[in-house]
């Protein structure tokens, strides 16, 4: 048997160099920019975090909303038809309602800001499920269900009875690479950095193209910026 | 970066209200908890391999993948081609396919079956048993039938040049006939080899992102070319223009500045309405019609043939190759016009588009002739923006107002897909499209174009040594033969068997499910002695076979691959050892042959996967060949792009070098193919006999062929069948994952207004029918829908369905005559009309509902929304 | 529980258990048994056998424990009340309610335990704290409460038992000079309790109402209306309880007083109404009805059969059945109306906490992933969750109320109810 190849470390150079999380500032927050008008709904995002972090069936950290009436149908106004889609993770909020809330601080803020979930801590009270504003977190209700007879993904699996949630794929980070939904965006319409730092891309992507926050008003403070479709032109 | 975090005590919230003691104990005890935990790291793998995602899709993503124990835990994009631009490439469906590799329907061992056909009822059986009995079956077959009369269909070769050419290496070995894919596919657009003469060229997908203007017509890239859309977004991105033409409101049309919803196969008509606008603005390029197209050259008006040299010069050579005729307005004579060079006949910027000439010959009177443009232009004047409008459904004045931001930005992209194309009469469709990309000059330049991007079919690599060994092809017969029999008006080259098809091995390929007018397959299915079917899903097709192979699937082997959109040539490495007991096609064939005929197979199967693509690789590795200094070692390493082009863009060599149509088209010889177009030039006229009988000389519009069988009156639906985003034609179906998002059951996209015409509400189990077949799915109802059109995205497996075979009981296996004035398999051969289809729509009791969400199930409380 | 006293009803003592004693009592025993097994099986399967899933990830044991916590905030308000401003009235069910009190309070902490998921770690409640958490402040006020409860039975206990010789009077005599200091402490305890229930409700009511996820809770009059309904259900068991045993024997008050606790039900009700009105108005006023609202949901949506019905019948019919004079002196009419209330402001917690689950926020298509696998032919994702509890659900709630109606029982058997002249 051969000596076991972190996954990170053991990528192919080329394939190593295009996920590098590049510069950044010396106490870096991280976030991520969603571009809506890139955004073709594909949910490769959330199937490729489902596949990182080994998450069972019927739970997703990571969805993709359609702006319409049902998954992929538009919204008809007066016979305009309209449709964007809105993935959908965790906001890695700086006021996080579900950080607050969790009885035991089992989800925390970690390093870079990021809002993290011990699983050997929570006791599946699921009182920051009924907090998050964005429904992103999912509970453990019984042992996983796997399509597969084995575990899959890069991390351990998730006791039953916590609360699992996208981390920001921190494994990966920890080793210099995007998350693995930034990494798998066909679109090119997700953008990992540093918010702290304001000539990132992200800022300026942010500041150039208005991005918004979800929920803003709420106070939560989330570090992922959408960034708006553009207007339709006409012929 | 590494993520702690220490626990902080978070001052200021002590509300006085309670026993202050109790919450002192606590506060102490959670600053001296423990530090909390996440994972730092990821978890170890065995191996890491870079490999190419390869199911019949037009992607053929670099992935890598993850294995630990054996097994596939994460598939990921490689993402490491050497254009940037490309990173990264692949899609949710790849990304998950180690579900499949792994999954419940892989089949693990030989089969036989026990039951009735498609009862799927099989045993397990041993190689050897299975192996001896195919090959005692195919000799015995063969021997009595004829060789021929064993039909080997697989899919789309551009996707596995080894493993799927080892079908045709066994085919030419032995005789056996080859199916054909891209044009059974509907996908071979048959305007191209009408128009350019060549099986089909397409801008390479980066090159989406230099436009100025896109003009999608019936292609939907969100959902059918996800890996590559982004190019297009580039192009917005830089102020680009994107119209999208399409009934249905598709994903790309949700991203479109305009969307035009024509009525569904009017295609044709819209576009034979812009170029009459662009004429009538006199903003044609004249130029580019001069230069590199039949516009000036003359046809007679007694035959409808083009006027030749031969016609007023006696005494010419009759091998000696043709040459036509133009004409001077200002010296009032003829110019001749070779074919061994493009440019302006005679170069002259002025040579006769229109008008009625008389044409000296000596010794003779003289010959009433007329440009070819001439026809085109009294064609294309009759689509008037109101013709337009009552024909299509497209408003005139969005008809006039396409037509001048068309004309107005160079360059600009045509895109046709499959919703244009596959229709009885796509050919046309084509032929106006590429008029209209012809009469702006956008055609070889980057950024321009007219592309139809349909199937993975492009072979860009010599394969002749592994293909046709020792210089041997394989007989190849359209596959719409085997599915309907001979049709009266099928081209005399077609090598179709004597004693007719008496068995079949499919590999690659979900025949059954897949194919058009899947009951009158079966009716030929009946007469076959043997059906041997190759694949590693439980699918329809597997299921009516008499032996089945368990085959390896693209983790577990080699091969060689590239695809139309992205010019890169990529391995196939294995990842992962053979799951169960399967085997690759190269292996399996060598064993087959071995049995028929040992001497045989020692000569020519003994060579493996790595000994075939070295060959390859030298095949087309001379100078200026498209594989020159590639090895298999860079291949090991990762992509390389192939020697073409960059951007990669067809018809450079022609209207740059001026190099006479057409470019040649892998595998055939360059002369079967220049047979297409006899002017070396890019033809708007065609002057085959069939094409004057039946009216089709110049670019026009006709009517979907469907309404001549079932009457609009009767049957006011079209029946869409398009590419669902979920799935690879049939491929995914069975994805756990990607049923979670979809809710994995077939659904039929209806307008409310048709829906409410008959009582349906969304959701509810509908019956769709025509005279062909009938299923049961369930309504979905939006005004995404065009009205009249019912649309059911092609390839849920039968299963899924509340009752049928699936999508393909009701769509037509019509051959179109034209499809049949030549014959080069796969080039010029009859393509399938998939979305020609028209059927009725009714509700269905709630029988259907119960069968498909099995009891208990269901999570309880209950689900809506 | 209300079974429990209405065997013990049946005419005959509980000093000298009969066989309908024991029967009852094994009966409660067994139920207890099967709720007990429910629960170690579900501990085994995990949640997944309850009807909660991601949508609505707490049910009916939330519920339950916020009815609980309810009925014994009431229980406690009544009893100090009746101290503290002098209701001397109220003195022959004080004794009463502070043991109802005590033990609504253990069912409610009990309810907490086959709701989270990982129980084996209830101690990190204690070991890390968090405290910005409004469930550790109503985890601190819950243990509080119960330890003023217990202190609170005892107290009123000590003397009868300090004259049988118990131990448990913990060697305290019945000296004069100790009477007074029992006194004395009775009138702390009094002082302490009252904000403590008070508390207690709203610590419970800001569980929800400091959440922003979802839109209906975040109000300021969540807490009063959690006090509010815990007084209305709390006295109303109180009389129900009072009622029973006094048909037991084991307690004697006129019906006057019964008339009185009546006509303080019905004043508590109108609060009651009063909030709940002012409540919804200020939540529908500015909002155009729209389907995915809650608001909209409560009034003419799902939820609008159990609003109306709690809206109706659990606060206008027994408003109308406590404020005519005539029928509030009849004891089985007062009964009736208590029965009534309680179960309304069982309807109203649900009203509270499910429809505000109940439909997934950000409110777009597909929703948020239920969290197990889905049957084939349906997708992971919800919009909308429609939750009826599960057989283990319902089985762990009768274990627990079993095992309350078993306490309850074995303490009007043991100890001293009536208050010593
Ligand atoms: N996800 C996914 N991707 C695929 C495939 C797949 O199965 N799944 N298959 C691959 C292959 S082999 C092929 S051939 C391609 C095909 O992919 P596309 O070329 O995109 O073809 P379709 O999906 O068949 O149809 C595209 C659009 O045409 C519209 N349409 C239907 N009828 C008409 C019409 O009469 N006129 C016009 N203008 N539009 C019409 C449909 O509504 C649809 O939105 O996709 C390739 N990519
Ligand atoms: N109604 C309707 N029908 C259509 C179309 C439409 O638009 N409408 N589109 C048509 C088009 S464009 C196309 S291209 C065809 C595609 O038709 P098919 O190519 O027949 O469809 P797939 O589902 O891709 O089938 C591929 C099969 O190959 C198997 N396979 C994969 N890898 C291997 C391998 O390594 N070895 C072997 N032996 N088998 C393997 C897969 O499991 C799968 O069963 O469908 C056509 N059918
Ligand atoms: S999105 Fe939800 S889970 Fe994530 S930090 Fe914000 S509140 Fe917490
Ligand atoms: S479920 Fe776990 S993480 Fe969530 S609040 Fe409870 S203890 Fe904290
Ligand atoms: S950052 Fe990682 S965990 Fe979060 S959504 Fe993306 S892939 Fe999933
Ligand atoms: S992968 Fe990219 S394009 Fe696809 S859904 Fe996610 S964000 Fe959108
Ligand atoms: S399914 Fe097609 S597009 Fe998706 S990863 Fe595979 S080859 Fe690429
Ligand atoms: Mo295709």
């Amino acid at each position: 048997m051969a000596e076991p190849v972190d996954p990170i470390a053991g990528l192919p150079e080329a394939s190593r160099r295009y996920g590098e999380v590049g510069p950044h500032s010396n106490a870096p927050r991280w976030g991520m920019v969603v571009d809506q008008e890139r955004c073709i709904g594909c949910w490769s995002c959330g199937v490729i975090c489902k596949s990182e972090n080994d998450v069972p069936l019927g739970m997703w950290w990571n969805r993709i909303l359609t702006e319409g009436e049902a998954l992929d149908t538009p919204t008809a106004d007066h016979g305009r038809l309209e449709m964007h889609w809105l993935p959908l993770a965790c906001q890695h909020c700086d006021n996080a309602p579900c950080v607050k809330v969790c009885p035991v601080g089992a989800t925390y803020h970690g390093d870079g800001g990021l809002v993290l979930q011990d699983s050997e801590r929570c006791i599946g009270c699921r009182y920051c499920m009924v907090a998050c504003p964005y429904g992103v977190r999912t509970f453990n209700w019984g042992a996983p269900d796997r399509p597969t007879d084995f575990d899959t993904g890069m991390v351990p699996p998730r006791p039953v009875g916590t609360v699992e949630k996208c981390t920001m794929c921190v494994h990966r980070l920890a080793d210099g690479q995007v998350p693995s939904c930034v990494w798998s965006c066909p679109a090119q319409a997700r953008i990992f950095g540093d918010v702290a730092d304001p000539e990132s891309r992200v800022n300026q992507l942010v500041r150039d193209r208005e991005g918004e926050r979800l929920l803003e008003e709420r106070g939560t403070e989330p570090k992922v910026w959408f960034l708006p479709p553009r207007r339709r032109r006409g012929l | 970066m590494p993520v702690r975090r220490r626990d902080v005590l978070k001052g200021g919230l002590a509300v006085g209200a309670v026993a202050g003691a109790a919450a002192g104990g606590w506060i102490g005890a959670g600053i001296l908890g423990p530090q909390r935990r996440t994972p730092t790291g990821s978890l170890p793998v065995d191996r890491i391999v870079r490999t190419t995602c390869s199911p019949n899709c037009t992607g053929s993503c670099g992935q890598l993948a993850f294995v630990r124990d054996e097994r596939i835990v994460k598939i990921q994009q490689a993402a490491d081609y050497p254009d940037a631009a490309y990173n990264p490439r692949g899609c949710m469906k790849g990304l998950s396919y180690h579900l499949q590799v792994h999954g419940p329907d892989r089949i693990l061992t030989p089969l036989v079956r026990t039951g009735d056909r498609g009862s799927g009822e099989f045993r397990p059986a041993t190689w050897e048993e299975a192996l001896d009995q195919i090959a005692g079956d195919l000799r015995r077959i063969g021997e009595e039938h004829g060789w021929d009369s064993i039909h080997v269909f697989g899919q789309v070769p551009g996707s596995g040049y080894v493993q799927k050419g080892a079908n045709y290496r066994a085919c030419a070995l032995l005789g056996m006939s080859h199916g054909t894919s891209f044009d059974f596919n509907g996908d071979l657009p048959m305007g191209m080899p009408i128009t350019f003469g060549v099986q089909n060229a397409e801008h390479e997908a980066k090159d989406w992102a230099n436009s100025r203007f896109l003009l999608l017509v019936g292609a939907n890239p969100v959902e059918t070319r996800i890996p590559d859309v982004h190019f297009i977004w580039d192009a917005v991105e830089r102020g680009a223009r994107l119209v999208v033409v399409d009934p249905v409101f598709s994903g790309t049309a949700a991203k479109a500045d305009a969307w035009l919803q024509p009525k569904p196969g009017t295609d044709a008509a819209l576009a034979l309405g812009l170029v009459r606008q662009i004429l009538a603005h006199g903003a044609a390029d004249e130029a580019f019609l001069r230069a590199y197209t039949d516009a000036p050259l003359l046809v007679r008006a007694d035959t409808g043939r083009r006027l030749r040299e031969r016609d007023l010069v006696e005494g010419i050579a009759a091998d000696a190759p043709d040459r036509f005729v133009a004409w001077d307005p200002a010296r009032e004579e003829p110019i001749i016009v070779g074919t061994e060079r493009l440019g302006p006949p005679g170069g002259l910027a002025t040579v006769a588009l229109d008008g009625q000439v008389a044409v000296p010959r000596s010794g003779g009177a003289a010959i009433a002739a007329r440009p070819s443009f001439g026809h085109v232009r009294d064609e294309v004047d009759r689509w008037t923006p109101e013709r337009v409008e009552a024909v299509t459904g497209v408003p005139a004045a969005s008809v006039v107002s396409l037509a001048r931001a068309f004309a107005a930005e160079k360059p600009a992209a045509i895109l046709m897909g499959g919703g244009a194309n596959h229709w009885f009469h796509g050919d046309l469709t084509g032929r106006a499209f590429a008029l209209l990309s012809a009469v702006t000059g956008n055609i070889g330049r980057s950024g321009g174009g007219y592309s139809v991007y349909v199937g993975q079919y492009r072979v860009r690599v010599d394969t002749s040594p592994w293909w046709s060994p020792g210089g041997t092809k394989a007989p190849v017969v359209p596959s719409i033969y085997f599915v309907r029999g001979r049709t009266p008006t099928m081209h005399p080259k077609v090598p179709y068997p004597a004693a007719g098809f008496k068995a079949l091995v499919c590999t690659f390929a979900n025949m059954f499910l897949q194919s058009p007018d899947v009951n009158r397959l079966h009716e030929t299915l009946r007469g076959l002695e043997l059906i041997v079917v190759v694949d590693h899903q439980m699918t329809d097709t597997v299921r009516w076979a008499d032996v089945v192979l368990p085959a390896t699937t693209w983790y577990e082997k080699t091969d060689l691959t590239a695809t139309p959109l992205h010019p890169f040539l990529q391995l196939q490495q294995a990842a992962i050892a053979p799951v169960g007991e399967s085997r690759s096609e190269v292996a399996i064939w060598r064993e087959i042959v071995r049995r028929i005929d040992p001497a045989l197979a020692a000569e020519w199967f003994d060579i493996d996967e790595d000994e075939a693509i070295r060959q390859i690789l030298e095949a087309g590795g001379g100078p200026g060949g498209p594989t020159e200094g590639i090895t298999l070692d860079h291949l090991r390493a990762g992509p390389v792009r192939l020697r073409v082009p960059d951007p990669d863009i067809p018809f450079l060599a022609q209207i740059r070098d001026l190099e006479p149509f057409p470019p040649r088209s892998l595998p055939a010889p360059l002369e079967a193919t220049a047979a297409f177009v006899p002017t070396g030039r890019i033809e708007f006229y065609k002057e085959e006999a069939r094409f004057l009988e039946l009216g089709e000389q110049v670019p026009t519009h006709r009517e979907p062929y469907d309404d001549g069988i079932h009457d609009p009156a009767d049957w006011p639906l079209v029946l869409l069948s398009p590419h669902s985003k979920w799935r690879i034609h049939s491929t995914y179906s069975n994805n756990a994952w990607l049923a979670e998002i979809h809710g994995g059951r077939p659904t039929v996209l209806l307008h409310p207004d048709d829906a409410a015409a008959r009582d349906i509400g969304d959701g509810d189990p509908i019956r769709v029918h025509n005279t062909r077949g009938s299923l049961e799915a369930w309504a979905h109802v939006s005004e995404a829908a065009g009205r009249g059109t019912a649309t059911l995205p092609e390839g849920w497996w039968s299963r899924y369905f509340g009752a049928g075979k699936g999508v393909n009981e009701l769509t037509s296996s019509e051959v179109n005559p034209i499809h049949e004035v030549h014959f080069v398999a796969n080039m010029w051969s009859p393509s399938t009309g998939w979305k020609d289809c028209r059927c009725e729509v009714e509700k269905v009791g709630a029988s259907v509902a119960a069968a498909a969400v099995p009891a208990g199930a269901a999570p309880p409380g209950g689900v809506d929304g | 529980m209300r079974a429990g006293v209405a065997a013990g009803g049946r005419g005959t003592s509980l000093r000298h258990p009969n066989s309908a004693l024991v029967a009852w009592l094994a009966f409660l025993g067994v139920v207890m048994i099967v709720g007990f097994g429910a629960w170690v099986y579900q501990t085994q399967q995990g949640l997944a056998v309850t009807a909660m899933r991601n949508t609505v990830m707490w049910g009916q044991y939330i519920l339950f424990f916020m009815f609980f916590v309810g009925l014994s905030a009431g229980g406690l308000i009544v009893a100090s009340s009746g101290r503290l401003f002098g209701a001397s009235r109220m003195k022959p069910i004080v004794r009463l309610a502070v043991l109802e009190a005590t033990i609504a309070i253990t069912l409610a902490a009990a309810f907490l335990l086959p709701d989270i998921g990982r129980p084996e770690r209830i101690w990190h409640l204690f070991r890390y704290p968090n405290l910005t958490s409004p469930l550790v402040w109503d985890i601190a006020i819950v243990s509080t409460y119960l330890a003023i409860s217990l202190i609170y039975v005892w107290l009123y206990a000590r003397a009868d038992l300090a004259r049988s010789g118990s131990r448990l009077a913990l060697g305290t005599g019945t000296s004069p000079t100790t009477m007074e200091r029992e006194h004395r402490a009775k009138g702390i305890l009094a002082w302490i309790g009252l904000p403590a229930a008070v508390m207690l409700h709203s610590i419970t009511a800001w569980i929800f109402g400091l959440q922003i996820s979802r839109g209906f809770w975040y109000s300021a009059i969540m807490a009063p209306l959690f006090v509010s309904s815990a007084l209305v259900s709390g006295l109303a068991l109180v009389i129900l309880l009072a009622l029973a045993v006094r048909r037991a024997g084991r307690l004697s008050f006129g019906d006057d007083l019964v008339a009185w606790l009546g006509g303080l039900l019905g004043v508590f009700i109108a609060v009651e109404a009063f909030f709940v009105l002012a409540e919804m108005l200020t939540a529908a006023y500015p909002a155009a009805p729209f389907e995915g609202d809650p608001v909209y949901r409560l009034l003419f949506g799902q939820f609008a059969p159990f609003f109306w019905f709690e809206v109706v019948v659990g606060l206008g019919l027994p408003f109308v059945l406590l404020a005519v004079r005539r029928l509030r002196a009849q004891p089985r009419i007062v009964a009736a109306a208590a029965v009534i209330a309680i179960v309304g402001i069982y309807v109203h917690r649900l009203n509270i906490v499910l429809n505000g689950l109940s439909v997934s926020p950000v409110g777009l298509p597909p929703g948020v992933s239920i969290g197990t696998a889905p049957a084939s032919g349906a997708s992971s994702f919800a919009m909308a969750y429609w939750y009826v509890p599960s057989i283990v659900e319902w089985l762990i709630a009768a274990g627990i109320l079993a095992g309350g109606a078993f306490l309850f029982t074995l303490a009007v058997r043991f100890l001293p109810l009536r208050e010593e002249p």
